[in-house]
This record gives C-alpha cells, sequence and structure tokens, in this order.
C-alpha cells in the first residue's frame, strides 16, 4: 500500500539490466523535509535507484511516487519538483558558472527574471561571487560541486536527491557542503536523499537510513534505533554487522 | 523552450569551433575572386556549356557554390552539429542536464535548433561580406541575384546541419557520426551538380538536398519566387522530417 504522506514512496523497485539486477525489489519512503541517508558500497544500487526516481532510467518492476507523482507516468512533473545532483557528472567548460546556472534555470521554462534573482542568490549563497563569471573549465573539485549543487537548486526544489555529493571534497568542503543541506533542510524544508558510501557524512546529516547491498535494501529505519538492534556504536560497526548478517 | 534555445545559441557562438569556422567562411571570401582572376579557358568554356553562358558573373557564381559554398555546407555541419547531446553525454554534461523537465527528444530539437541557427549566422554573414566585397573583384557581378541564389543555398545549410544532428544521434558515437555525414555529404555534394552536366539526370538529382541548394545556378538571368520557392519549401519540410525522425532517435538514447 502507498503511503500517501510521504515526500518519496518507493514500493518493491526493480531494474535489471539483461541478466544483471541492479536493484531488487527494494521498498522505502522518505518524510517531508527530512535528510535520509542512502548507503551501500559502490555498485549497491544506489545510483540506479535515484535515476529510476527521475525517471532516467525505467523500472523493470514495482512503483515508486515522489511528492505523489508517478515517476513512470509523470516522470517530468517529478523533475519539476525535484533537483539532482549525479554522482559522476562535467559541467560546460565553454560556460561560466552564471551562464549554466541561467541555461538550467531555461530549462524549467522560469521567467528569465527569476532565474536571474536566484542566479544570483545561489551564487552569493555558496561564495561563488568572485568566480561567477569565469569559465567553468578551470573551478576546483569544490568549487564544481558547488555549482552542481547551485544547479539543483535553481528550481527551488521540494526534493533534492544527492548522489554522493561529497566524494572528492576536501575536509573543509565536506563540511560546508553537509551545512548547506542542513540548513535546506532546516529552512526551507526540502526533502534530502543523500546517497553515499562514506558512513560518517550519513551518521553526521541523517536521522533515518536505508542501507542497500549487492541491489538489495538490507535495512531501512531511525539509524538510533539500528544501532541499538544492532548493538553498535557507530556507523561503520553498524554497516558492517549489516552486511555480515545479510552474508551469513 | 525559445529562451533555451537563445541561450545555447549564444553558447555556441562563442565556441572555438564556431569561430574557427567563420574565419574559414572569410578566407573563402576573400580567396575565391583572386583565384578566378584567370580562370583557365576550358574551365570558362566548360562552364559555358553547362549553363549556356560565359558570362564573367555566371563564371563566378558556379566556383562560388561548388568550390567553396558546397564544400563549406559539407564540411562545416559535421563540425557544429555531428556531436549533438554525443558530446554532452561522454563528458558527463548531459548527466545533469538529463533530470530536468525537458525530454531527450525536446532537448535534441534545442540543440539541432542551435546548430542550425549558428550555420545559419555562419552563411549570412559570409554572403554579406561577399555581397560588399566581390562588386569590386568580379565583373559584372549583380548583389542582388548572387544574394537571392545565396539565400537558397542557406536552406540547404540548414538541412545538411539538421542531417548530422539526426546521424549523430542514430550512430551514438561522436566518431562514427562524424565519418558517416562527412562521407555521406561528400557523396551528395560530388553529385549536386551532374543535374547540370548531364541533363538526362537532372530529375533524379532533384532528390539532393544539395542539388536542391543549387539550383538558382540554371537560372541566374530570370531567379524569382517561382525558381527559389519550390526548393525552400521542400528544404524545410526535408529539414523538418529529419529534426523529428533525430529527436524520436534521441528520446531512446540513455543519459
Amino acid at each position: 500500500m502507498s503511503d500517501t504522506t510521504a515526500a518519496i514512496d518507493v514500493r518493491r523497485l526493480g531494474k535489471r539490466f539483461g541478466a544483471v539486477t541492479a536493484v531488487d525489489d527494494v521498498s522505502f519512503s522518505v518524510e517531508p523535509g527530512e535528510i535520509f541517508g542512502f548507503m551501500g558500497h559502490n555498485g549497491a544500487g544506489k545510483t540506479t535507484t535515484l535515476r529510476m526516481l527521475l525517471g532516467l532510467t525505467k523500472p523493470t518492476s514495482g512503483a515508486a511516487t515522489v511528492l505523489g507523482r508517478d515517476i513512470v507516468r509523470d516522470t517530468l512533473d517529478v523533475r519539476r519538483q525535484a533537483g539532482y545532483l549525479p554522482a559522476n557528472y562535467a559541467l560546460p567548460p565553454d560556460m561560466t558558472a552564471r551562464e549554466f546556472l541561467r541555461y538550467v534555470g531555461a530549462m524549467f521554462a522560469l521567467p528569465p527574471r527569476l532565474v536571474d534573482a536566484r542566479a544570483d542568490e545561489l551564487i552569493a549563497r555558496f561564495g561563488l561571487g568572485a568566480a561567477a563569471d569565469r569559465k567553468l573549465r578551470g573551478f576546483s573539485t569544490g568549487m564544481t560541486q558547488k555549482v552542481g549543487l547551485a544547479q539543483a537548486l535553481i528550481n527551488e526544489p521540494s526534493v533534492l536527491l544527492l548522489d554522493e555529493p561529497t566524494s572528492g571534497l576536501d575536509p573543509l568542503g565536506r563540511h560546508e557542503l553537509l551545512e548547506h543541506l542542513r540548513a535546506l533542510a532546516r529552512d526551507r524544508g526540502v526533502t534530502v536523499v543523500f546517497s553515499s558510501h562514506i558512513l560518517s557524512d550519513v551518521e553526521t546529516l541523517c536521522r533515518r537510513v536505508a542501507v542497500m547491498h549487492h541491489a538489495r535494501l538490507i535495512a531501512c529505519g531511525e539509524l538510533a534505533a539500528l544501532r541499538r538492534e544492532y548493538a553498535v556504536a557507530s556507523m561503520d560497526e553498524l554497516y558492517l554487522a549489516l552486511v555480515r548478517r545479510h552474508a551469513a | 523552450m525559445m529562451r533555451l534555445l537563445w541561450l545555447d545559441y549564444r553558447a555556441a557562438m562563442r565556441e572555438r569551433k564556431t569561430w574557427l569556422a567563420g574565419a574559414m567562411l572569410v578566407y573563402a571570401v576573400l580567396s575565391i575572386p583572386v583565384v578566378l582572376a584567370q580562370p583557365p579557358p576550358h574551365v570558362r568554356e566548360a562552364i559555358a556549356a553547362w549553363f549556356h553562358d560565359a558570362d564573367p558573373f555566371v563564371v563566378f557564381m558556379f566556383v562560388w557554390i561548388d568550390l567553396a559554398m558546397n564544400k563549406a555546407i559539407a564540411f562545416l555541419p559535421v563540425v557544429l552539429a555531428s556531436t549533438v547531446l554525443l558530446r554532452e553525454r561522454d563528458t558527463g554534461v548531459l548527466a545533469i542536464l538529463a533530470a530536468k523537465p525537458l525530454s531527450l527528444a525536446r532537448y535534441f530539437v534545442v540543440r539541432t535548433g542551435s546548430a542550425c541557427a549558428v550555420m545559419a549566422t555562419l552563411h549570412v554573414g559570409s554572403q554579406l561580406l561577399g555581397a560588399l566585397w566581390f562588386p569590386g573583384q568580379v565583373e559584372n557581378f549583380r548583389p542582388g541575384v548572387f544574394l537571392a541564389a545565396m539565400s537558397l543555398h542557406l536552406f540547404a545549410a540548414v538541412c545538411a546541419t539538421a542531417c548530422a544532428a539526426t546521424l549523430a544521434v542514430a550512430t551514438g558515437r561522436r566518431g562514427a557520426s562524424a565519418l558517416l555525414s562527412l562521407m555521406i555529404f561528400g557523396i551528395l555534394v560530388g553529385m549536386a551538380l551532374v543535374g547540370f552536366y548531364q541533363p538526362a539526370w537532372q530529375t533524379a538529382t532533384l532528390a539532393n538536398p544539395f542539388t536542391l541548394g543549387a539550383l538558382s545556378l540554371g537560372h541566374l538571368g530570370a531567379l524569382g519566387p517561382g525558381v527559389l520557392l519550390p526548393p525552400m519549401l521542400a528544404l524545410t519540410a526535408l529539414t523538418v522530417i529529419t529534426i523529428a525522425a533525430g529527436a524520436r532517435l534521441a528520446g531512446r538514447m540513455e543519459a
């Protein structure tokens, strides 16, 4: 049965690429305004799940809704309400940060003045002012990630899907990014799905988590309750306990 | 979508490859009158036989279309459009853009429309430059006839750009797309004027967009809407059909 109050509701979602099962019978839900941790090793199926939520790849089984909209039938509506930062991406090297934000804003068919105002606000919020009119080709990893996050926010999304957003960032960059995400959820009520294999980031940011392993969801719930259930103190220990139990 | 098209066009106009294409066309405008200063008698005789006219302007128009602009529109559309969506996919930019509320099919239409607009800008710019430069260089040059003839050629240039973009999404690989486009356009350009040399084949060559773009060559003395409009409409229809086919193929792409 579908949870109509959830921002994201995933029911028995599956994806096969030929003989390979990328996501197998995954169910979870995310409450509005929460930062939800989506954990798992590389290749566990996190990215495929997020891509299915945005209609970038079609599920082979199951169903899901984002803000009450079906991910297959209402793909463009889902994308209109969502922001997405993929794990692997590049920014167009010949555009400046400001031009790119305007370009992405135009993809949402937003009025140019509104896009310009939001671009200015995001540039200020992420401290990109000095580099806003520089070509993106020379940007550092941290700066690229800031522009990546800014483009995901240009439509003021209600749901933000972030795939490994902290990988490649130095400790200061990671700290800044996590602070931005906290502020988004706290001040604007944005629902954030934070996919990562960096367990400490998930532990710092999220109250509830889902853990994927070899295409299957092996745990989902409140982090504190999972720690109690498995009698462990840290996220690392919890993850190892879950994986070992699943392998046994 | 118009705003996105405009932003994409502006970004494309600033790209290095666009500037190189522009430089190539400026070179053609400046050099062709020099090349044509003293055409060999056998060339002049051959052109007189094909077009029933040995007027220096007719010789010039043949050389301008066949030697310069047909080669340009066989090559430049490949440079401008043979990587549409594929470059974005391969570099990772599409990973971001595909998640926006614009289907890949519609994004293909925007990117192709932008490439066509860039090609049109370069084409129109070079003809306008030519209309200023050629009167002092070419005997009996008629700017009005020149611009009318080249306005038809512009439609062929835009059509070739749309074809290059559609071949890109049809092949799915940047190198293969560029090579295939060059091969096809090379063959079509090579056969573009066959109908003038061999009147028996004229009807068959009308299926070639490059022939349609050069049809004015046979009517330089009486260019008017009756001569220009039918091939313009045919090229427009072909362009629209080509873009629609490309959009359909793009809709099946995985970002």
